[in-house]
C-alpha cells in the first residue's frame, strides 16, 4: 500500500473523529456549565451528590466510561447495543468533560471579587443579570486557556473510541497498520492529530484575543 | 537544605536509571507473549493466574530447557512491534503463521495446529449460511487472520455484508453480537467453539474458512532459540507430556499437528 492510499484511507476517518470532537464540544461546554452551578449550589445536599459525581468522572478512565456506557445497559439490563457507536462515544466523551469544564467553571466564578457582587447589588442589577452580564463575561476569559487545554486533549482523546470499535481515523490507521506490518499509519495518525491540533490552537488563540478587549 | 534534597533525588534517580540497564542478568529468561484472552489456548484461569495450552507446553518445554518462566499479556494488534521491543521472546498463543511475517524476517516454527475460521450467530437469527450475512453487520477481531481473510481472499464476501466492524477483543466481539449490534462475528473455530459451549443461544456455521496453521514467533535472528523450543516441544510429544496436557482441552485436540 502506498503512502498516498493510506493518508486517504484515514482521512475517510477523520469525518468520524471529527464528528466526536465537535459533539462533544457542543454539548459539554453548556453542561459543565450547568454542573458548575449545582456544584456551587447553597443546597448542600446538591453540591455534596454533584461534587461526588465529579470525582467519580474525574478519578476513572475515560475508556472505562467509554465501555460502561457503550455495554453497561446490555450487560445490566440486557438492552440491545447501539449500532451506531458515535451515540455512546459523544454521551460518555460529553459527561466525562463536562465534569472537568465545570471544575474549570467553578475555579473561574470563585476568582471574581466578592465586592462586584455588592457593586452590582447597590446599582440595582438582580442576581441574574449580575452572573450573566457582569461576572461571566469576566469568568470566560479568565478561563479560556484553561478551556484549550481540554479542548487540545480532546482531539486526542477522540483515538479512545477505538475501544467500543468506533471506527474513526486511528481504528482505521491501526487496521492498516496491521494488514501490511507496518509502522507508518502511526506516524500518519500522529500528523494528523498536530494538524488539527495546530488548527484548534490557532483557532482558540483567535478567540482569546478577541476576548482581550481591555488591554 | 532543599537544594541538597534535590541533590540527593537527583542522584536517586540517576542511580535508579542506572539499576535498569544492568538487570539483565546471566541466567536465562523465556518471556512468552501471549494473547490473555484466548481461550482455550492462552487465558486467566479461575485462580487469576494465565493458563491454557499454548501456557502449559511453554512453561512445561521452559522447564526442560532451564529457562526461567515469564508471561507477557501483548497487545494483540500491535504484537511484532511489542516482540521487537524485547517485550517477550516469542508471540505463542494461537498466533496464524502468515507469509507476511516470514517476508519480514521473523523466526517461525513448524505448524503445530490446524486451524479455520468460522461464523457464529445467534441461535434464533435464521442465519444459515454464509450467504445469508448480506446486507447484514459482522464483527471480527483487529489483528485475527479472519481480518486478514475478509480483506483479502473473502474480500467478495465482505463487500455483501452492510458493515464490518473491528473489536479489540473477542470478548468484545461477542458482547456486539449478544447485544444486537451485529448479526454474526467471524472468528477462529476453537474461540467459537468454547463460547458457544459456555453461552447459550448461539451456533457455529457449518461452513469453515481459510486453512490455517497456528505456529511460535520469534525475532529476527532468533533461529537458535526457536530451534532450542522447538526441540523442548519434540520432546515433550515423546514423552507423553504433550498428549496429556492435550487432554484437558478437548476442543483443540483433534487439530493437534504433532497428535496425528
Amino acid at each position: 500500500m502506498s503512502l498516498w492510499t493510506m493518508v486517504i484511507k484515514m482521512a475517510t476517518g477523520l469525518e468520524r473523529t471529527c464528528a466526536i470532537f465537535f459533539l462533544t464540544v457542543l454539548f459539554s461546554l453548556p453542561l459543565g456549565m450547568i454542573v458548575a452551578l449545582l456544584r456551587m449550589s447553597k443546597n448542600k445536599v446538591v453540591s455534596g451528590v454533584t461534587r461526588f459525581v465529579i470525582s467519580v468522572l474525574r478519578g476513572t478512565p475515560l475508556m472505562l466510561q467509554l465501555l460502561a456506557v457503550t455495554y453497561g445497559p446490555y450487560y445490566l439490563f440486557g438492552l440491545t447495543v447501539s449500532k451506531n457507536k458515535l451515540i455512546p462515544v459523544v454521551i460518555a466523551f460529553s459527561i466525562n468533560y463536562a465534569a472537568y469544564f465545570a471544575e474549570i467553571y467553578r475555579g473561574g466564578i470563585e476568582s471574581i471579587a466578592k465586592g462586584q457582587y455588592e457593586a452590582a447589588e447597590v446599582l440595582g442589577y438582580s442576581k441574574t443579570q449580575t452572573f450573566i452580564r457582569i461576572i461571566l463575561p469576566q469568568v470566560i476569559k479568565r478561563i479560556m486557556p484553561s478551556v484549550t487545554n481540554e479542548v487540545v486533549t480532546l482531539v486526542k482523546d477522540t483515538s479512545m473510541a477505538f475501544t467500543v470499535s468506533y471506527q474513526e481515523m486511528f481504528t482505521i490507521g491501526k487496521e492498516i497498520a496491521n494488514s501490511q506490518t507496518s509502522f507508518m499509519p502511526f506516524i500518519v495518525a500522529g500528523v494528523f492529530y498536530f494538524v488539527f491540533n495546530a488548527i484548534v490552537d490557532f483557532a482558540m488563540g483567535k478567540v482569546e484575543k478577541k476576548l482581550n478587549y481591555y488591554q | 537544605m532543599k537544594k541538597f534534597l534535590a541533590v540527593l533525588l537527583m542522584a536517586a534517580m540517576t542511580l535508579s536509571l542506572v539499576a535498569c540497564g544492568s538487570t539483565k542478568d546471566s541466567s536465562k529468561k523465556f518471556i512468552m507473549g501471549i494473547d490473555a484472552e484466548y481461550p482455550p489456548f492462552s487465558y486467566m484461569g479461575d485462580d487469576g493466574e494465565y493458563t491454557g495450552f499454548d501456557v502449559e507446553i511453554c512453561r512445561a518445554a521452559c522447564e526442560k530447557l532451564g529457562y526461567e518462566f515469564e508471561i507477557f499479556g501483548v497487545n494483540w494488534d500491535e504484537k511484532l512491534v511489542q516482540l521487537d521491543a524485547h517485550e517477550c521472546d516469542c508471540v505463542w498463543a494461537g498466533m496464524t503463521i502468515l507469509d507476511s511475517m516470514k517476508e519480514a524476517g521473523y523466526v517461525l516454527s513448524a505448524p503445530y495446529y490446524e486451524n479455520a475460521q468460522v461464523i457464529i450467530v445467534k441461535e434464533n437469527s435464521g442465519i444459515n449460511t454464509a450467504a445469508d450475512l448480506a446486507g447484514k453487520d459482522v464483527a471480527v477481531m483487529l489483528g485475527t487472520s479472519g481480518e486478514d481473510l475478509l480483506n483479502n481472499d473473502l474480500s467478495d464476501m465482505r463487500d455483501t455484508f452492510n458493515n464490518l466492524i473491528t473489536c479489540d477483543s473477542f470478548l468484545k466481539c461477542f458482547t456486539e453480537l449478544g447485544g444486537e449490534a451485529v448479526e454474526a462475528v467471524f472468528v477462529d473455530y476453537p474461540v467459537a467453539l468454547s463460547y458457544a459451549n459456555e453461552n447459550e443461544g448461539y451456533k457455529i456455521l457449518d461452513e469453515q474458512f481459510g486453512g490455517e496453521q497456528y505456529g511460535i514467533a520469534f525475532r529476527s535472528g532468533d533461529e537458535e532459540l526457536c530451534k532450542a523450543i522447538e526441540g523442548a516441544v519434540a520432546d515433550l510429544v515423546k514423552d507423553g507430556t504433550y498428549a496429556k496436557i492435550a487432554e484437558k482441552y478437548p476442543d483443540i485436540i483433534d487439530n493437534l499437528v504433532f497428535l496425528r
